[in-house]
């Protein structure tokens, strides 16, 4: 059975509309500060700004490296605390769901440490790994397991009951039901968890390089305050944006394949 | 009134309660091999508990479930049950929701082949066997459940109105091929329904429930040669015993 697919037809007004949108957007901007209705000092032109990201493709001075450099090191941090998260936290919260005895182990503590920004962990982070990647890593870990741990959690917990009882009725130990029944139920759950966690982690990346890096896009921005250039924070600040964008919609991707296969 | 074949289901002086709540009063009976028997009884009867007792998916307050003169128990015994709202796992095939109750149990992986292709023949479900159940009809969904539950060749086959969910003619037909399934397998079958006329269509015996807390308030024998007839008057006749035992009106 094949569906042909419907196709609707946009209004060319509709179309153009997000185009137009930006571009006034853009456009608003560069004349206000063009006009000096707000100061150079205080917010750089979008003009300014290309200008210093296509000078920053090769320039490392005066931030001590180049765009790419930052984008890399921010890269870097940011998947390794995701990986991790996702290696632990998915787990962690299966566990939970369904053994008592996991869940009694760790779900005080969880409850207890959830509710810690993990901004707030950055000083002792200082003090146990010092400034260099891990101990970012652990900040954006910090921010990543958490909903990882709550969707595989939750994901577990909404298993059809009367899927376990048939399940017991044939005589299934509680790990056969876990490994056949809630592991698979939860799934759905676990992709959501996905995108949840890498939007808390890339948030908390920015976060950790603003107070203790020495490179990355959080420390361009901070360089950028350090150093009164309004061009080089906005630069840092879009660079995060655009960046955290294209890597949602790659996560976005392999979502979408991966439920593919899974979700009938 | 003891069953014609050897007992293999003996259920002795079965009492549940919930707190204060009376449910199931001192029930004993016995089911012999390979019988087929049906229980009804009105609404809210206790149905239910009374089947998850059978099934020791809750405990007993009193009493107890003998299968071969042995206590009931899920990891011994191959008991099966086919639930009332479907139970085909989604991300399993046909194939593999057919296998599953095997798998459960550790069968060798070339008997479970072997017993998952007789079994999708006998069900005509072989053409269909590598689809998913959101893929395929509603009536087939249910005949995946039931070819699961005699795939594991069980000592005790519970059903709580399987087909309660599916339209007159289809039930017709499925309660045949339950019949045959039942007939080829020889399995021992416990059908809990509250359509009476189900009950004498496929059953042997029918116990027929009070109202709680629930007790054997009858038990009628269904001597009636096969293929049966809905408009035979000795079916008639049967069916109408069993309406006036019930009814509570």
């Amino acid at each position: 059975m094949a569906y042909e697919e419907v196709k609707v037809r946009k209004p060319l007004g509709l179309i153009l509309l997000p185009f137009f949108s930006v571009v006034c957007f853009f456009g608003a901007w560069e004349l206000i500060v063009r006009a000096g209705i707000v100061p150079a000092t205080m917010l750089a032109a979008p003009s300014d700004v290309g200008a210093l990201f296509v000078d920053k493709l090769t320039n490392p001075n005066p931030d001590g490296a180049t765009i790419f450099v930052h984008a890399w090191v921010s890269m870097q941090e940011a998947f390794l605390g995701y990986l991790l998260a996702l290696g632990i936290g998915i787990p962690l919260g299966l566990f939970m769901g369904w053994f008592g005895v996991v869940r009694g182990i760790a779900r005080p503590i969880f409850e207890l440490i959830r509710p810690i920004p993990p901004i707030a962990w950055i000083p002792l982070t200082v003090f146990w790994f010092g400034i260099g990647l891990w101990g970012k890593v652990f900040i954006i870990w910090l921010g990543g397991v958490v909903p990882c741990v709550i969707n595989a959690f939750v994901g577990v917990r909404m298993t059809n009951p009367t899927l376990i009882q048939m399940a017991r009725t044939y005589g299934a130990s509680d790990w056969q039901i876990f490994k056949t029944l809630c592991v698979p139920s939860a799934l759905p759950m676990v992709f959501g968890a996905l995108q949840i966690a890498l939007a808390s982690c890339w948030t908390n990346l920015v976060a950790a390089e603003l107070l203790a890096a020495d490179q990355g896009l959080g420390y361009l921005i901070t360089m950028g305050r350090r150093l009164a250039l309004p061009d080089m924070v906005v630069l840092g600040m879009v660079s995060v944006g655009v960046m955290g964008a294209l890597i949602g919609l790659a996560i976005d991707e392999v979502e979408k394949r991966l439920l593919a296969g899974i979700r009938r | 009134m003891p069953p014609a074949a050897p007992v293999k289901i003996d259920v002795r002086n079965l009492t549940k309660r919930f707190g204060d709540l009376l449910v199931l009063d001192d029930i004993s009976f016995q089911v012999g091999r390979g019988e087929f028997l049906a229980i009804v009884g009105p609404t809210g009867c206790g149905k239910t508990t009374f089947l998850n007792c059978l099934s020791k998916l809750i405990p007993t307050s009193a009493g107890d479930i003998f299968i071969d003169g042995r206590v009931a128990d899920p990891r011994v015994h191959n008991i099966s049950f086919v639930f009332q709202e479907p139970t085909c796992l989604p991300w399993r095939t046909v194939r593999e929701n057919v296998a599953y109750g095997m798998e459960l149990k550790r069968f060798p992986t070339d008997k479970i082949r072997e017993r998952v292709d007789y079994m999708l023949g006998l069900v005509g479900l072989a053409e269909t066997q590598h689809l998913y159940p959101n893929q395929v009809s509603a009536s087939m969904v249910q005949r995946i459940t039931v070819a699961r539950a005699f795939a594991v060749d069980p000592d005790l086959l519970l059903m709580d109105e399987p087909y309660g969910q599916l339209d007159v003619k289809l039930r017709y037909y499925l309660e045949d091929e339950l019949v045959k399934l039942w007939q080829t397998l020889k399995a021992t079958v416990i059908f809990v329904t509250h359509n009476i006329e189900e009950a004498v269509y496929v059953a042997e015996r029918i116990l027929v429930l009070s109202n709680k807390p629930t007790r054997i308030k009858a038990e009628v024998r269904v001597d009636l040669p096969r293929p049966r007839s809905l408009i035979d008057p000795a079916f008639v006749q049967i069916r109408k015993q069993v309406t006036e035992l019930i009814r509570w009106w």
